[in-house]
């Protein structure tokens, strides 16, 4: 599991690719497609860590991108503090959610963990709805102060963010925690048998992936200077999930690529208007039958496997 | 009041259609099918299709429906999920799919806004002072008699008991010979039905949208946790007891609160009695 | 000497069905014992109970004078308390090693820097040194049982506790196996608790042998002693003969202990 020098060369070209892309593309339109994607990295990333490691499908990460998202919201907009201050509390008051839906559900075996997930997220969606004196109903809140005026600089300002993440990520999940996780999906009974606490290290895996998720909500809040309920929406959720498996599920940095890709696909296929959705049903339905570990990491593997 | 118990009835006896066909699936086949929702919405649009564009008697076309749309659960289970089915994750996505697709179909062919589907009965009825609409009615008697007519058919046929003895123990089944992939489409097939027949009883007054299975979906999903994942009685204890706080909700407190009801309903089961209030234990 | 494992009174219930009744002996340090009993008296349903998989409704399992009730099942073995399952579990789409490594990184033997070399000591030990780079899903099943007491070793237990560990197994495969568990006992001073269906080398491993029927102690005593009572050939022996034709080799085999 240790990285090769092919990977280390591999992920320094996509930092290089990552860090030149605006700088050659230019436009402030594609830069903000970027920071977007960027942003469904960390997504991605944080949902592989915890679901992609354990095997523990989460089909509720919008409640923690939401979470953090409404945590910046609701600090700037309503009590006017300083939006650096929104990307401190975001993955606390994510963390703060995990550790509510984690600890009833997560010794649950079966479906029950992604169900609870899944309903947590779209009841904090009818909620923002129902007291939208503070959350600002339908619309949400507006007029978040940006971080950085220069939209380049944010870019990479996320870019930082997102790299860290996974680094931070990637090194656990190298490390015996990761050993762990991955027993944890092969058979929980040996786990026990094994003297391992798997509830422990499956809430704090959450935490983890949690903290991650609402930092990105955070960023994503303060590019688009505006938060709204569909922030905890099943479909963003889905979204994330079918991310992750055409990245590649478990190996963290596959996620980001297919976050990447994905984001950019759409944004391509946007001439398309009304078969864009056709389009991401059928990658879909193809990458399960044909490719199911994936796109991007099975691919790199196979690279990895020629050079050395 | 009689308002709220014969509204509440209506509704309860439309979710338990839903759920049951739900959660038949999921206890035969394990499979948590989020293609659910279209079932119900491809039963309305294909009876509106047949009556207005190919002008079949609405009886025939509401029988033909049925099955047509149990044949494509059929053909769903088949070709798509089966191959898929050792993954939990990949069935959901595959089921997602198809839900996707089938909203994108219905889009594409009838458009965004609302059609209307005639009544298979007309008029209305008052009630203890209260009026209530003919086909609510129907779809009240109707989700009634689908109900009784599924539970006599697992209890006295050897289909019926086939489908139970799986649902209960699949290897065991197995071992006793019960051929579990084709039990599997008969159950497809079978909870697909019950949802296009639910689709066509409330087509008349409910808004027929493409997006109109995603709603159903969401409650189904709640029914079928709070009964407990597999369990058919516990399905339509789930969906009076969803059916009636939503309809209370609705008349005393606002509509937005009881959307709110069923995700709330989810969250409290799964941390007081995971598995449900009528099924198998969860945790070990 | 003290015991290490005093179990009194123990119980446990599912539903209508009483499963262990009242099971009660003492384990001394060093010693091995074999549970004997048919299909169903309650020997698996006993092992989830001393080990926290399953808890038990009245009794006390005291080990090394403390009480595991209400223990998780990762504490018990950190309290020194291993375990086999019956069927083997491995961690499915992990090497080998790995699936060893696992359980040296339990609290009570975790050192850091030196899982590796310690769980390729522990393959090299049952004999599966040069299978520890493939993955597990490729190794055949008689290994599979011996990567299942390289784990339970992992966690330096002072109690083994092996469900069928012979089960499934051809009989050119039970021999080695059967040496490998009898130098743990001899060599390391392990002691062990064996649930066991193949009589001949069950009564040819155990010091000691507690047989089992409906739930409940029939009697304990030395293997010679127990094929005797007149409750074990009803209960054990006696339907044993259904299943395996050949009562002249149980009997030949329980005469030589």
């Amino acid at each position: 599991m240790m990285m090769s020098r092919i990977d280390w060369i591999g992920a320094l070209a996509a930092l290089c690719g990552l860090i030149a892309a605006p700088l050659l593309l230019g436009s402030t339109y594609i830069i903000g497609i970027l920071t977007v994607a960027l942003c469904f990295g960390m997504w991605a990333a944080s949902w592989d860590f915890m679901s992609g490691l354990t095997g523990r499908e989460n089909f509720g990460h919008s409640l923690f991108i939401g979470a953090g998202a409404y945590t910046a919201g609701f600090l700037n907009v309503n009590f006017g503090i300083v939006p650096w201050w929104s990307l401190v509390a975001a993955p606390i008051v994510a963390v703060m959610f995990s550790l509510v839906i984690g600890f009833p559900t997560l010794r649950l075996k079966g479906p029950y963990f992604a169900l609870a997930m899944l309903s947590a997220a779209t009841m904090m969606q009818s909620i923002t709805v129902i007291f939208s004196t503070y959350t600002g109903g339908q619309d949400g809140l507006n007029g978040l102060d940006p971080i950085l005026y220069s939209q380049l600089d944010y870019y990479y300002l996320v870019l930082g963010f997102l790299v860290a993440s996974v680094c931070l990520l990637k090194v656990i999940a190298n490390s015996s925690w990761g050993t762990l996780l991955r027993a944890i999906r092969g058979d929980e009974a040996s786990c026990q048998a094994a003297g391992i606490n798997v509830t422990f290290y499956k809430i704090a895996s959450l935490m983890i992936s949690a903290a991650v998720a609402g930092l990105g909500g955070a960023l994503y809040a303060h590019y688009q200077l505006q938060v709204g309920p569909d922030l905890f929406t099943v479909i963003l959720s889905i979204n994330i999930i079918i991310m992750v498996y055409v990245g590649g599920m478990g190996s963290i940095y596959g996620p980001v690529g297919g976050a990447i890709l994905l984001s950019v696909l759409t944004e391509a296929l946007r001439g398309l208007s009304e078969y864009r959705l056709w389009v991401y049903t059928l990658v879909l339905i193809f990458i399960l039958f044909f490719m199911p570990n994936g796109l991007i990491a099975p691919l790199w593997r196979r690279l990895r496997s020629i050079t050395s | 009041m009689v308002q709220i118990l014969v509204y509440g009835a209506v509704i309860s006896a439309i979710y338990a259609m839903l759920a049951v066909g739900f959660t038949l699936i999921f206890g035969v086949a394990r499979i948590l099918n989020l293609a659910h929702g279209s079932f119900y919405a491809l039963g309305a649009y294909t009876v509106y299709a047949l009556t207005t564009n190919a002008n079949v008697p609405l009886w025939l076309a509401a029988i033909l429906t049925v099955l047509l749309v149990a044949a494509f659960g059929v053909g769903v289970e088949r070709v798509l999920v089966r191959p898929l089915r050792r993954s939990m994750l990949a069935v959901l996505l595959i089921t997602l799919a198809v839900s996707l697709m089938v909203e994108q179909v219905l889009l594409l062919t009838f458009g965004s806004e609302a059609r209307n589907v005639p009544s298979l009965v007309s008029g209305t009825y008052h009630f203890a002072g209260v009026d209530i609409g003919a086909q609510r009615v129907l779809a009240l008697v109707g989700g009634v008699v689908i109900l009784v007519g599924l539970w006599l058919f697992m209890q006295h046929t050897r289909l019926g008991s086939a489908i139970l003895a799986i649902s209960q123990d699949a290897e065991a089944a197995q071992y006793m010979g019960i051929p579990s992939d084709r039990i599997y489409s008969i159950v497809m097939g079978l909870s697909a039905g019950i949802a296009a027949a639910a689709g066509i009883l409330v087509a008349p007054f409910q808004s027929v949208i493409p997006s109109m299975g995603l709603l159903p979906l969401v409650k189904a999903f709640a029914i079928v946790v709070v009964g407990g994942l597999g369990s058919i009685p516990g399905s339509i204890v789930g969906a009076l007891l969803l059916g009636y706080s939503e309809t209370i909700i609705a008349f005393k407190v606002s509509i937005e609160w009881s959307q709110i009801v069923s995700v709330a309903a989810v969250l409290l089961t799964l941390i007081l009695r995971p598995a449900g209030f009528f099924g198998k234990r969860a945790a070990f | 000497m003290n015991a290490l494992l005093t179990v009194e009174g123990l119980n446990k219930r599912f539903g209508g069905l009483h499963a262990v009744k009242d099971v009660s002996f003492t384990l001394k340090p060093g010693s091995f014992t074999g549970v004997l009993g048919p299909n169903g008296a309650g020997k698996t349903t006993m092992f989830n109970l001393l080990t926290g998989f399953i808890p038990f409704d009245t009794g006390t399992v005291q080990f090394e004078g403390q009480s595991l009730a209400g223990l998780a099942p990762y504490q018990i073995v950190n309290r020194g308390v291993a375990r086999t399952f019956q069927l083997a579990r491995p961690f499915i789409g992990m090497s080998v090693l790995e699936n060893v490594e696992v359980p040296c990184l339990a609290p009570r033997v975790r050192e850091l820097g030196k899982t590796r070399t310690r769980a390729q000591a522990l393959l090299d030990q049952v004999g599966l040194g040069d299978k520890a780079n493939l993955p597990v899903d490729v190794l055949p099943y008689g290994d599979l049982r011996r990567l299942e007491i390289a784990r339970a070793l992992a966690t330096r237990p002072k109690l083994l506790l092996l469900d069928e560990p012979f089960a499934g197994l051809g009989s050119s495969e039970i021999e080695p196996l059967a040496d490998l568990i009898r130098s743990l006992h001899r060599s390391e001073g392990l002691t062990i608790l064996i649930i066991e269906h193949k009589l001949r080398e069950f009564m040819q491993l155990v010091q000691e042998v507690i047989a089992m029927d409906f739930g409940e102690v029939v009697t304990i005593g030395e293997p010679a002693v127990i094929v005797r009572h007149p409750r074990v050939i009803d209960a054990y022996i006696g339907r044993m003969e259904i299943d395996e034709p050949t009562p002249q080799t149980v009997g030949a085999s329980v005469g030589t202990p």
